[in-house]
């Protein structure tokens, strides 16, 4: 454990801004999100939840995979990878989880993700622990917690006078090579408020709810909107396109782009000639809740959710994952 | 905020009746939320309407279900006939959806709320309220609630007076802003009764218009065009504002081309059972004004 002041941490994220991508919770007119940052005066060190995870730097909204030039009839492709390395600070215990649920899809099978796994390989994680649960939070019932740090590289706990360090791997141990350590003045702040947990109900027992009419009660006033899924630490869905960026005489410039996607979304399971096998609303809320309690521990392993609550917050037709949890428990 | 008990116990009551009576299949309406508040409720069994409540927590437009229930459940069946709970300013919806052929008459059944305001997202009284000037539903079958006395405000346009003061440059600069913390996630349109295109054009696998990427030119060119596809047809209930994660205030937009179809052709969407004038009515020259 380490301890360090504000004004230490500050110094040490400015050099850091200088040397690496440097990503950290910032305040966008009155909304917490991360976003690239070049100096610790962009940066919070006391906010809450950010309300989008931080998955959006591993597999970013927007992804260049490849470059294609076609002069005459000669064609070009070239990949596009950043290679410098790149540190998220002042993520929360919810999104290195998040991450770690990804991980098991995208590094973990056989073949890895190679664009995932660069972001991956380039990438540490600062963690900052939370000093209570916010609203919708339920990560302690996900098998995470406000302290946890198992799937960061670091964890930093806020202090009365400053902040505790704890590198967890060898990543993090090396990052925090240039930080201006200092006497430890006080302890952790402790956590001081936590939400009642939310009943887990196993894979097996989702199966036989399947025609069950509570998909009905809670898909109908779904929208169809992508909140959710783009909120949400571990969705993971993508779709990869291909636009015209330039043409000229004998020249043509093509971009490979992968971008989010969202199986709540109405075309997304649309197929060719039109066939739609999740035509409805309540086809498509269902499907995100198995995904995340049935078909993706079944198949890669972790559960598809962590509880950062994020989605209970954003959606704007209350459609509640714990409530909905809740129901399946009762009735499994 | 508190339940209005007598108007609940009004819904209910036409609620029942009219599944009761099979005059409908289905009643959509408002429910308690157990995160507090309201929200969208459908009942199919009499058993239940007393799920249904009023409070000003109900803002949301419900007429925008509508567009689920035009296709029967099951081949061969007819579609449902359905009753909807709508404010004054959601009845406005039911104008320019029928205008449009999207819904039957015979088949919606609307309980209008004589409303006194909802709240929006803060709390405080929604900014829709402030500048409404109907205050009893333009359409409806049974009307729940007496009219206030209050007479209707005029509408100033006070809010858009924000963005008129800033010259192009800046107020291209505002926009752009407001457009790089959009996440791309069709909340706005989504909610939207007026947006019911089986494929939407920005959404089009082939990237006719615009391409997938999630980058402030997509959505710069996303938002613009929803916004004049709506004019004329939007009712100003502001529901896009209201679900939008990172609080776009789209109703400036829409807000803007609603002034400018009303001061060319004396058209607010939805008054009455017409189409928006700006696709079909050309100026005295022949011309589109």
């Amino acid at each position: 454990m380490r301890f360090t002041t504000l004004d230490g941490l500050r110094r040490w994220l400015d050099k850091l801004a200088e040397e690496v991508d440097l990503v950290a919770p910032t305040d966008v007119d009155g909304h917490v999100l991360y976003r690239p940052v070049t100096g610790s005066d962009q940066i919070l060190f006391d906010y809450e939840r950010p309300e989008l995870s931080a998955k959006d730097f591993l597999l970013p909204a927007t992804e260049v995979l490849l470059r294609i030039e076609q002069k005459g009839k000669e064609v070009a492709l070239e990949e596009v990878l950043p290679d410098r390395k790149q540190v998220l600070f002042g993520i929360r215990p919810c999104d290195a989880h998040g991450i770690a649920v990804i991980d098991a899809l995208f590094l973990e099978q056989d073949p890895p993700d190679r664009y995932y796994r660069h972001h991956r390989e380039r990438t540490v994680l600062v963690g900052m622990a939370c000093t209570r649960m916010w609203d919708g939070c339920f990560c302690t019932s996900m098998g995470g917690g406000p302290t946890d740090a198992t799937h960061l590289d670091v964890l930093i706990r806020p202090g009365e006078e400053g902040y505790f360090l704890q590198p967890v791997t060898p990543k993090g141990v090396a990052i925090l090579e240039g930080l201006p350590v200092e006497e430890p003045k006080g302890e952790p702040l402790p956590v001081e408020e936590y939400n009642e947990p939310v009943p887990v109900v196993p894979p097996e027992k989702w199966r036989p709810l399947f025609n069950d009419r509570i998909w009905m009660r809670h898909g109908e006033r779904c929208l169809s909107c992508r909140i959710c899924t783009y909120v949400c630490p571990t969705c993971r869905c993508f779709d990869v396109t291909d636009r015209v960026v330039d043409v000229q005489p004998g020249l043509t410039r093509i971009e490979r782009i992968r971008v989010w996607d969202a199986c709540t979304s109405p075309n997304y399971r649309r197929v060719a000639g039109g066939h739609n096998p999740r035509p409805t609303k309540p086809d498509r809320l269902r499907n995100r809740f198995y995904c995340k309690f049935c078909y993706y521990p079944e198949d890669f392993g972790p559960l598809g959710c962590v509880g950062c609550g994020r989605c209970i917050v954003a959606c704007p037709v209350d459609i509640d994952i714990t409530e909905v949890m809740q129901v399946v428990a009762k009735r499994a | 905020m508190p339940i209005n008990e007598p108007l609940t116990q009004q819904i209910r009551e036409h609620a029942r009746q009219l599944l009761e009576s099979e005059r409908v299949d289905c009643v959509i309406g408002y429910e308690a939320s157990p995160r507090g508040g309201a929200r969208p409720a459908f009942v199919y069994d009499p058993a239940e309407v007393d799920r249904l409540i009023w409070s000003p927590d109900c803002v949301h437009n419900l007429t925008t279900y509508l567009h689920d229930k035009k296709k029967p459940r099951k081949r061969g069946e007819e579609p449902p006939r359905v009753a909807v709970v709508v404010k004054p300013c959601d009845s406005r919806t039911l104008n320019v959806l029928l205008a449009e052929r999207q819904i039957e008459r015979e088949r919606v059944v609307a309980i209008g709320v004589a409303c006194e305001g909802v709240v929006g997202k803060d709390g405080q009284p929604a900014a829709k309220c402030g500048r409404c000037t109907d205050r009893t539903p333009v359409v409806y079958d049974v009307l729940v609630g007496e009219p206030p006395e209050a007479p209707p405000v005029e509408d100033d346009w006070s809010d858009l007076a924000r963005i008129e003061e800033m010259p192009p440059a800046e107020r291209l600069a505002f926009w752009l802003r407001e457009f790089d913390r959009c996440i791309r996630c069709y909340a706005c349109r989504q909610v939207c009764p007026g947006c019911y295109c089986t494929i939407c054009m920005f959404e089009r696998d082939d990237g006719l218009w615009v391409d997938a990427a999630i980058d402030v030119p997509q959505k710069h060119i996303f938002h613009l065009g929803r916004a004049l596809h709506l004019a004329g047809r939007c009712v100003e209930c502001d529901e896009c504002e209201r679900v939008c994660p990172m609080d776009l205030p789209l109703s400036l937009l829409n807000r803007l081309l609603v002034r400018e179809v009303e001061a060319l052709y004396g058209h607010r969407a939805g008054r009455e059972e017409t189409l928006t004038p700006l696709l079909f009515e050309l100026g005295p020259e022949g011309s589109p004004i």
